[in-house]
């Protein structure tokens, strides 16, 4: 087997070892998290109770409030908020397990391997993404059972899909970052609240237009807003590539911050450790 | 050339505080090395900065001829590492991270599944391969932790306190495969809190106290020079000045609980009825006599002052 030298900060095994390397424990975040039914059974409830009160109690609401034209149904309205939400709850889990790895001491075993420290991160950042398009695909099957249509067929559903798995990498880097600056799953099990009230305040549930005031102007420089939109279009109206691509921009940037930061925050608790 | 683990003058410090203050050692190819003290002596913070997880704040660490700052990687290449607790992620069965253990170490998905099979079958745990390790017990455990440090056949294997918590049975059963992994060639550096499993085990050892080393050696050769048989007599607490004006001609006073004279026995066990005479014409009660060969926990007491608390085996540990 060749070994390739390239320094300590890195352990020396060349790339291919480390993609294999991301590859196994990307598949040991996914097992982990599927093994957990009540990490990921509420992500996948919660949704669904909301979406399904709101259809009951506001179903006739798209036919006057302003901002639902063309919705023919709140479910259609609903399966992107409903999808961000799984995977905004869901994605905790990539920084808790993170935060559980280190307060137990299978972190300590990960790195007295020669595993690449940025195979440690890609990994369970791989798993929760993975695990977002597995969130995505439920809503789409499950509301489609319920009459619920993607106007931009398969393509759109695809691009749901890609969206959770993006949005996943938002939420998952952010929690990664605060698991390993904190070490304590706590403290990510409390970033709950904050993506509920980033959720709610933007146009998931209700388009910005039938908000009013301070509401409104923050739910409009909400980038969930932006993300959401853009989804929601290929969802009520059909396929549009131009805002498919700003709302995944949208998250492909926070995704890209949030990694930065996971990472700065991997390199700061191996520097402190060491 | 070089041995498996030389350290010169390894010092960590922790802000103000001092936790390994100078250690020099030297571990030998093939040879267990017993590395005791007490909780807090600053065991486990040499053995983390052996491994790579923990960075010197000063002096050289060479584990597997590799230099475990400028080198780390290497020596991650090189060794294997049980940490104290056997930290296992309970959701995964034993099987899946044999293999994944296997894969951080640059196995092949093939090979790491034929040596996962070898090494399961080894530490007797085939038939539970398949179940998630949450399910095991704590000796179970331990022999799963130990096949994963073996994983990619490392010429060191760092053993971090393997049997505390483990019943006899299990703890024997970990020892007789530590010994036959050793037979095979493979450098043990075994930490322990255990005076008895440090006897049983060890080639040589390594006393740490306030992150230095107080005595090394070979248990035999530093129990020897400890000497004396140590006799201790339980008395009334009044008696406790009568009873050791007593035995001061028999030998020097030796660290005891609070009831008890101890000393240790000048002139061998033979002395014994003399010297309990002596307390019978002093009019001195005796409670109780314990009569003691040298052990490794007087090599302790001897250079420290001090007993090693915890250091005996526990009669029971947790289930199997």
């Amino acid at each position: 087997m060749a070994v390739v030298v390239v320094g300590e900060r890195d352990v020396g095994f060349g790339a291919r070892v480390a993609l294999e390397q991301g590859r196994a424990l990307g598949l040991r975040s996914i097992r982990g998290t599927l093994r957990q039914p009540q990490v990921w059974l509420p992500g996948l409830l919660f949704p669904i109770f909301i979406a399904a009160v709101n259809t009951s109690a506001m179903g006739r609401a798209v036919e006057f409030l302003p901002g639902f034209d063309g919705v023919d149904s709140l479910l259609d309205f609903l399966l992107v908020a409903s999808i961000t939400q799984s995977v905004l709850f869901g994605g905790l889990a990539a920084g808790s397990d993170t935060a559980t790895d280190i307060q137990t001491g299978f972190f300590d075993r990960l790195l007295a391997s020669p595993v690449s420290r940025t195979s440690i991160l890609v990994g369970r950042l791989m798993g929760a993404s993975v695990t977002g398009a597995l969130q995505a695909m439920v809503f789409i099957v499950l509301y489609g059972a319920f009459g619920a249509r993607v106007a931009a067929g398969v393509p759109g559903g695809l691009l749901l899909i890609a969206y959770a798995m993006v949005l996943a990498l938002v939420i998952g880097g952010f929690a990664a970052m605060l698991a390993l600056r904190t070490g304590s799953a706590e403290a990510v099990q409390n970033m709950f609240p904050l993506t509920f009230i980033v959720l709610f305040v933007s146009s998931a549930f209700f388009p910005t237009e039938s908000m009013e005031g301070a509401y409104r102007s923050i739910a409009s420089y909400n980038p969930v807003t932006w993300m959401v939109d853009g989804m929601r279009y290929q969802v009520i109206v059909g396929l549009d590539w131009s805002r498919a691509a700003g709302s995944l921009l949208v998250a492909a940037g926070l995704a890209a911050l949030a990694i930065f930061g996971a990472n700065m925050a991997l390199r700061a608790r191996l520097r402190r450790a060491t | 050339m070089s041995h498996p683990i030389e350290v010169e003058g390894l010092v960590r410090r922790f802000g103000d505080i001092v936790a390994v203050a100078g250690v020099d050692l030297v571990v030998k190819q093939g040879e267990i090395f017993g590395f005791l003290g007490p909780n807090g002596a600053g065991k486990t913070t040499v053995v983390r900065m052996l491994t790579t997880l923990l960075r010197p704040s000063a002096g050289v660490a060479r584990v597997a001829g590799h230099d475990v700052v400028s080198a780390a990687g290497a020596v991650r290449r090189s060794i294997g590492v049980a940490l104290q607790d056997a930290a296992i992620d309970p959701l995964m069965t034993g099987r899946e991270l044999v293999r994944l253990q296997a894969v951080l170490h640059g196995i092949s998905r093939t090979e790491a599944d034929r040596r996962g099979d070898v090494l399961l079958e080894r530490v007797g745990l085939s038939l539970a391969s398949q179940r998630r390790v949450g399910t095991y017990s704590g000796g179970m455990r331990r022999r799963l932790d130990l096949a994963l440090a073996l994983v990619h056949e490392p010429s060191v294997l760092f053993l971090d306190e393997p049997t505390t918590g483990l019943d006899p049975t299990s703890r024997r059963a970990l020892w007789d495969e530590v010994r036959r992994l050793n037979h095979e060639g493979t450098t043990v550096f075994l930490t322990t809190q255990y005076l008895e499993e440090a006897d049983v085990l060890a080639g040589r050892i390594a006393i740490i106290d306030d992150g230095r080393i107080v005595r090394e050696g070979d248990p035999k050769v530093l129990k020897e020079a400890v000497g004396d048989y140590r006799l201790q007599v339980t008395v009334a607490p009044h008696q406790l000045p009568v009873a050791r004006q007593a035995l001061a001609a028999f030998g020097e006073p030796r660290p005891s609980h609070e009831t008890a004279v101890a000393i240790g026995l000048r002139a061998g066990p033979a002395t014994v009825s003399a010297a309990l005479r002596a307390l019978e014409d002093a009019g001195v009660p005796v409670e109780q006599v314990e009569l003691d060969a040298p052990s490794l926990d007087d090599v302790f007491a001897e250079a420290t002052g001090r007993r090693l608390e915890g250091a005996s085996i526990p009669d029971e540990g947790g289930p199997e």
